[in-house]
């Protein structure tokens, strides 16, 4: 028999016995379709907010914030020092009457908050624009020179974007790391649930399988049917957790950005090459499931 | 074709199934097997078709030690043998053509392949036109020419029958004897375990005795009713029984290995 007869025949095999012990088959499916919904749901997520991150570093920004008498000439000075900064690529120098007077506009409502002052109630301030490349690096010498900003007296406080971003970092490397971690556990259950079915529907065949080795069927034949049913359920469970995340894609999608959860994980979807990968690991956990309860002394 | 040398069998605690058996089978030949339960006959055939494996002694089938074939190379013993048992083993679920064309498709023939050598297999037995059934259908005898069926499908070199008229009644166990007779007619070899000594007295042939896994006996018996069995001849023209009893003749007639030369040849393959 050549490898591509067996192959149909195997899948042929596999799919009468899916049909035929459907209920448990599906307990399989579901098993790790949910599996897979719950990683890819965290890939959705994590992959948004990464791409947000990205978004955010390339408006990137660094405010240095002055006190409030400060002078004209001294605000151009520092603006001119600030333009010398490393990897800065615009400095905009905001005086106290500027400030107030954009804090007006943005907030025309609570225009009165900042109006009939005796001194400026807003600092002024100056605003670098920052190569974003060289802005994440995070080199100890820019710490240092913004650090240096710090400790002049002239400035009252650095609001450094990069610090907050850092954290947003550390958000999305722990949803990652949460939804990894969640993922192998669940995968690591349906594996077993697999396993569990493939031994099931093993126990049921053992009477034909008996018959097939006693009529000289090699072992490979014999185990491929099996293999094929754990690949098939693995596949079906990809399949039906993608089509679940698009779903629910779809849906947030489909509603106004109102929170900031489904404005983040309605961006994009999964890649391709992201569902392709979801339903083949879901391929790969159920031949695994399959090879892994078909030991020779259990069959 | 099928040569025991000095072939041991014990299970882990308990006694010896078979204990230094040696004897030797030429091609063609039609061999009872018989003994009381538990002398050993099922661990013997299983050993054939290397289902079992001896702790001593050497088996060669076809020139090939059995025990020294690895694990990937015996379906390719096994295709060469057909096994029938008392218990049928087929597959209810399936169709009287799929339980006999498991050889067929495991070899990759297409499925109208498949069928054609199906129905010349059930067409031996006398079960052509069963050839949609399942097995519930079918009665004990007609199960059990379905099993032969399916051993003889592939037109193997040994015939191999463990009680496989242990659940039918005499006249469908005279039906199935008339067919491994007529099989041994066509030249392949015939082992057939029993504990049914009428049968083993009225059809004759060679009679090996296991008792507590020793053989005991190596005898040729001439049948008392053998026209009656006798494929080539009709029940009604079976002349009466003349030779009361069995005659014991030397082995080395029979074809078993005299002691002396109880020694697997030095061109054994391994």
């Amino acid at each position: 028999m050549s490898f591509l007869q067996a192959l149909r025949y195997f899948f042929r095999e596999a799919a009468v016995n899916l049909l035929r012990g459907w209920k448990v088959s599906l307990l399989a499916v579901l098993t790790i379709a949910v599996s897979l919904f719950i990683g890819g749901a965290f890939l959705l997520v994590s992959g948004n907010l990464a791409s947000s991150v990205e978004r955010w570093r390339g408006e990137m920004r660094l405010v240095i914030y002055l006190r409030p008498d400060t002078a004209e000439a001294d605000l151009r000075r520092l603006a001119a020092e600030a333009a010398r900064g490393p990897g800065v690529t615009s400095v905009e120098p905001v005086t106290a009457a500027a400030a107030r007077k954009r804090f007006q506009e943005i907030f025309p409502g609570l225009s009165d908050l900042v109006a009939g002052w005796q001194e400026e109630p807003l600092p002024a301030s100056l605003e670098l624009g920052l190569d974003p490349r060289t802005a994440a690096a995070g080199s100890p010498a820019r710490a240092a020179w913004v650090d240096g900003w710090r400790k002049r007296p002239e400035v009252t406080l650095v609001d450094d974007d990069r610090e907050w971003l850092g954290q947003l970092e550390t958000v999305v490397a722990v949803v990652r790391a949460v939804g990894l971690a969640l993922v192998g556990g669940l995968l690591g259950a349906a594996i077993f649930t697999i396993a569990s079915v493939i031994r099931l529907t093993a126990y049921l065949h053992h009477e034909e399988i008996g018959i097939m080795r006693l009529v000289g069927a090699t072992e490979f034949f014999i185990r491929g049917p099996f293999y094929a049913e754990g690949l098939l359920q693995g596949l079906i469970g990809g399949g039906v957790a993608g089509g679940a995340l698009f779903g629910l894609y779809a849906a947030l999608h489909a509603r106004p950005r109102g929170s900031l959860f489904s404005s983040v994980l309605a961006l994009d979807f999964l890649s391709p090459q992201q569902v392709a990968f979801l339903v083949l690991l879901g391929a790969a956990a159920g031949l695994f499931g399959a090879v892994a309860s078909l030991r020779r002394e259990e069959l | 074709m099928i040569q025991f040398f000095h072939v041991s069998k014990r299970y882990p605690g308990g006694q010896a199934a078979l204990d230094d058996v040696t004897f030797h089978l030429p091609r063609g030949q039609f061999v009872f097997l018989t003994g009381a339960s538990g002398a050993g006959k099922t661990t013997l055939l299983r050993m054939i078709f290397r289902d079992e494996v001896p702790n001593a002694g050497q088996i060669l089938v076809n020139g090939r030690n059995v025990a020294s074939i690895p694990p990937s190379k015996i379906p390719y013993l096994r295709r060469t043998i057909g096994v029938v048992f008392q218990d049928f083993r087929l597959i209810a679920r399936k169709t009287v053509f799929e339980n006999v064309a498991y050889l067929p498709r495991i070899l990759g023939v297409d499925l109208p392949g498949q069928k054609k050598l199906a129905y010349l297999a059930l067409r031996r037995v006398g079960l052509a036109h069963r050839l949609n059934a399942f097995p519930p259908e079918l009665s004990g005898g007609e199960q059990q020419r379905v099993a032969i069926a399916r051993a003889l499908i592939n037109e193997p070199d040994i015939l191999i029958a463990d009680e496989p008229t242990g659940n039918l009644d005499p006249d469908l166990s005279r039906e199935i004897l008339r067919l491994f007779l007529e099989v041994n007619l066509r030249g392949t070899t015939v082992i057939l375990a029993t504990h049914d000594r009428e049968t083993i007295q009225r059809v004759g042939r060679r009679v090996l005795t296991l008792d507590h896994g020793r053989l005991t006996s190596d005898q040729e018996l001439v049948g008392t009713d053998p026209p009656v069995l006798d494929p080539l001849a009709g029940a009604a023209e079976a002349p009466a029984p003349e030779i009361p009893g069995a005659a014991e003749t030397p082995a080395e007639e029979t074809g078993a290995e005299p002691s002396s030369a109880a020694t697997p040849p030095e061109d054994a393959a391994p």
